[in-house]
């Protein structure tokens, strides 16, 4: 069963296309990673997702319901966090959970109860009771992510949910969508931390120019699309080594973490296997460490866009 | 209706925690408490051996008609302040996009809205109109219970109508000062069209003079107006509405 379904959405301002005919499918029970640099429709996307914006073409089912502006039982069964998430700076941060919860009808005692639950869930509870205007970007960011899950949605809709959290609270983020999974709730997030994404991230949708470039599960994004990475580790320096291998055929690229510390990226991870030990052997120099390792998505999401640009 | 009642309270909340209520009712009670006050000492404020025209005794009337005067010139200008960012402010913000990503229509938001204001400025006439009341009594002499709180009900519904073009404007653009400019050049225009032949007994701005020809006892009664500024009050409701529903958030 699908949570989220594109077909052929486009969106134009004037003359500047920010979705090209995106088609996307997005089943349920999945944390989606929607990723892309600035500017590439990512948050186009969501407004139209959440029935904030309308597409000039094309259809959207999020939750069964057909995306439609105002649909009161699409906004029901959702819950969505913007990427700069504002607030009544007057308004307690209890007052604003109260007012969502309000909002999407529930009874008084189940309001109190949610508050309580959410609060604690994104560590505000110490500091409910202070005005909204007197709190940190981070504070107001799981304020955020608490009101977005106030009607415990089906589909959670997220625009950068780590961009203002320190590793602390990136991290309960994190550990806080994952366990939003397991009670069956399907995440769509955009995030530009892509390590946070390939840790929860089940599957990802890179965009670009507002064009779906590859939709696809992590494991199987990292094993298609980008080169194969070697870690090579000595004692000394290994600058003489680096210039060695920079004239390879079969060498993408070496990176350099230390002096001694290296990333290889191969083309062809046979005959890496089978030369790169021979080389290690003759530069005399001391190994401390040498293994196959699968590239980062950073790396992947650097070369799909990378080879975009440059083709 | 739920929605909108979560939305007036909150609304109403803002207004109170904003002190804008606040605000809005101290104006009117200094013109309500001021105008009869001066009008009593203004022969003591100008020096006999200053003054090149010694200003008349004023009366009741003159006090009643001062203080209708400066509520419409002084209202006007307060509800232009008070409700042009009301929308603008918040498309602006992202606490639009906020609540209307909830179950909640944007008829109802913009209604709540413009209900709470209708109120605040309700509340800040009553008070200002009561201030007068009793130190016109005080000062002067009593001006008439019945007539006055009908001026004052007519100087409210043309406050509401200047409320409702502002809120309108408030909801076409994302900018306030825009709203407000624009609200400011059609109210004036629209005050203007009110010494113009047959236009006298059909503009909103007609109201202002029929106000105070219930206080004082003269002048004819202008039910075209009162009929017209109400259904423009409906009609910039709904367009209001309709334009900022289809905004994007």
């Amino acid at each position: 069963m699908q949570a989220i379904r594109c077909q052929g959405l486009s969106k134009r301002y004037g003359s500047i296309v920010a979705l090209d005919s995106l088609d996307l499918n997005v089943e349920e029970r999945v944390i989606f990673g929607f990723l892309g640099p600035n500017g590439a429709g990512k948050t186009t996307t969501l407004k139209i997702l959440t029935g904030l914006a309308k597409p000039t073409s094309g259809s959207v089912w999020v939750a069964g319901e057909e995306v439609a502006p105002n649909s009161f039982a699409l906004r029901s069964k959702i819950g969505y966090l913007p990427e700069e998430p504002a607030f009544y700076n007057w308004m307690t941060g209890r007052e604003h959970l109260a007012y969502v919860g309000q909002l999407f009808g529930l009874p008084s005692d189940d309001i109190e109860r949610r508050c309580d639950e959410l609060l604690e869930l994104v560590d505000l509870s110490r500091d409910a009771s202070r005005r909204v205007g007197g709190y940190s970007r981070g504070m107001r960011q799981r304020l955020g992510i608490a009101q977005a899950l106030m009607n415990k949605p089906g589909v959670l809709f997220l625009d950068e949910p780590c961009s203002a959290l320190d590793p602390f609270g990136r991290a309960e983020v994190l550990q806080t969508l994952l366990r939003l999974k397991e009670q069956a709730t399907t995440i769509f997030m955009s995030s530009h931390i892509l390590a946070d994404v390939e840790r929860v991230c089940d599957v990802v949708g890179i965009i670009d120019k507002g064009k779906l470039i590859v939709e696809s599960g992590v494991e199987e994004l990292r094993q298609r699309f980008a080169h194969p990475v070697f870690e090579v580790e000595f004692e000394e320096p290994a600058t003489a080594f680096v210039k060695t291998l920079g004239s390879l055929p079969w060498v993408v690229g070496v990176e350099s973490e230390d002096v001694s510390g290296l990333r290889v990226r191969v083309r062809d991870v046979a005959r890496a296997k089978q030369e790169l030990p021979k080389i290690i052997a003759e530069s005399k120099l001391t190994l401390r460490q040498y293994q196959m390792v699968l590239p980062t998505l950073e790396e992947v999401f650097m070369e799909l866009l990378g080879n975009r640009k440059n083709g | 209706m739920a929605s909108f009642l979560v939305l007036f309270r909150k609304e109403l909340r803002g207004q109170l925690r904003t002190y804008r209520l606040l605000i809005v009712v101290v104006v009117f009670l200094v013109f309500g408490l001021g105008t009869p006050l001066l009008l009593k000492y203004l022969h003591v404020l100008i020096p006999a051996d200053e003054a090149i025209i010694m200003p008349p005794e004023f009366t009741a009337t003159d006090a009643v008609k001062g203080y209708l005067d400066t509520l419409n010139q002084v209202g006007l200008i307060a509800a232009i302040l008070l409700a042009m960012g009301t929308v603008a402010r918040e498309r602006e913000s992202g606490t639009a996009a906020l609540t209307l990503s909830k179950p909640v229509g944007s008829g109802s938001f913009i209604v709540a809205k413009l209900a709470v204001l209708a109120l605040v400025f309700g509340i800040g006439i009553a008070v200002g109109a009561i201030g007068c009341y009793i130190y016109t009594v005080i000062l002067f002499e009593n001006p008439g219970g019945l007539n006055f709180v009908l001026a004052n009900l007519v100087g409210w519904l043309y406050l509401l109508f200047c409320l409702a073009v502002t809120v309108m404007y408030s909801s076409f653009f994302k900018s306030q000062l825009a709203a407000g400019g624009l609200a400011l050049v059609t109210l004036v225009a629209l005050a203007g069209t009110a010494g113009l032949p047959v236009m006298e007994d059909y503009s909103p701005g007609a109201l202002v003079g029929w106000a105070q020809g219930i206080a004082t006892g003269s002048g004819a009664n202008v039910w075209g107006a009162l009929a017209v500024s109400l259904a423009l009050i409906v009609l910039t409701t709904i367009m209001g509405w309709q334009v900022f529903k289809k905004k994007e958030l």
